[in-house]
């Protein structure tokens, strides 16, 4: 296996993967760490985050934890397409690509709708 | 200071707005034939050349949009609490995790402009070139929308 060989498939891989995992991270607020932009990038690691903000009343900015959240799962999941065997490639639809993300867009809308349709 | 980086993430927004609708117009719609008309030259670009220009003009305009965020959690969001701009926070919200899902996209989008001969990747550069092309004009107009809240009289 090449070196583009191997990117190819962990490309085709991290898409779909940080999708997933970025919807997972949003509806269950698992941010790596939170920002809040008054201190400017003051970090906590690894909380399961509640909407809150913080000692002060100042907004905490969960968007970047669940980015960061989402990118270490696809990372992983990313690391491991790459060893998966020749043989098992013809089985995987490569449209996943593009339809998990799809999903996962429409699943960030609905979640996003209680708000909307206030 | 967010002022600057406002106009400047706006004019990046513009340039991959560009880039992605041209590219999105000559996979969509090809033109075999040497064009005569506006819209005939837009169809017939190398759709490929603009690959690379997508990929650095959208992680620049995520880095910026992603920087004057903040500016926008302090100091805008809390005004559009207040008057009740629900509709329009969400639908900025909306926007935060489109921006995120798509620039995870651009190394399936970037591999699959560069096997630009392989047919095994045509469906996937079209659809992953539709679904860019969708998140960065819904993030253009959104951007807009909540830069100019009060003047669309929402």
């Amino acid at each position: 296996m090449n070196s583009s060989h191997a990117f190819r498939r962990f490309a085709f891989a991290f898409g779909p993967a940080f999708a997933i995992t970025y919807v997972i991270a949003f509806e269950q607020d698992i941010a790596m760490f939170t920002v809040y932009p008054t201190r400017l990038l003051s970090f906590k690691t690894a909380q399961y985050m509640q909407d809150v903000t913080s000692a002060n009343g100042l907004p905490a900015m969960h968007w970047y934890g669940w980015m960061a959240t989402a990118a270490l799962g696809a990372l992983t999941i990313g690391v491991f397409a790459i060893l998966i065997p020749d043989r098992w490639l013809p089985w995987i639809w490569q449209g996943w690509v593009w339809l998990i993300p799809l999903v996962a867009m429409l699943m960030c809308v609905y979640f996003t709708l209680p708000m909307l349709r206030n | 200071m967010a002022t600057a980086l406002l106009i400047l993430h706006g004019l990046v927004a513009m340039a991959l707005l560009g880039a992605i609708t041209h590219q999105a117009v000559a996979i969509w719609v090809p033109l075999p034939t040497r064009p005569e008309s506006f819209i005939g030259r837009l169809r017939a670009v190398s759709s490929d050349s603009f690959t690379n220009a997508v990929v650095v003009l959208y992680v620049l305009s995520a880095i910026l949009g992603g920087i004057v965020y903040l500016y926008f959690r302090v100091e805008i969001k809390p005004v559009l609490e207040q008057s009740e701009h629900w509709q329009t926070i969400s639908l900025f919200d909306i926007k935060e995790h489109f921006i995120a899902i798509g620039m995870a996209l651009l190394p399936a989008y970037w591999v699959s402009w560069q096997e630009i001969l392989d047919r095994e990747y045509s469906s996937s550069r079209v659809a992953l070139t539709m679904m860019l092309t969708f998140i960065v004009w819904y993030g253009f107009l959104i951007g807009h929308i909540a830069n100019n809240v009060r003047g669309f009289g929402l």
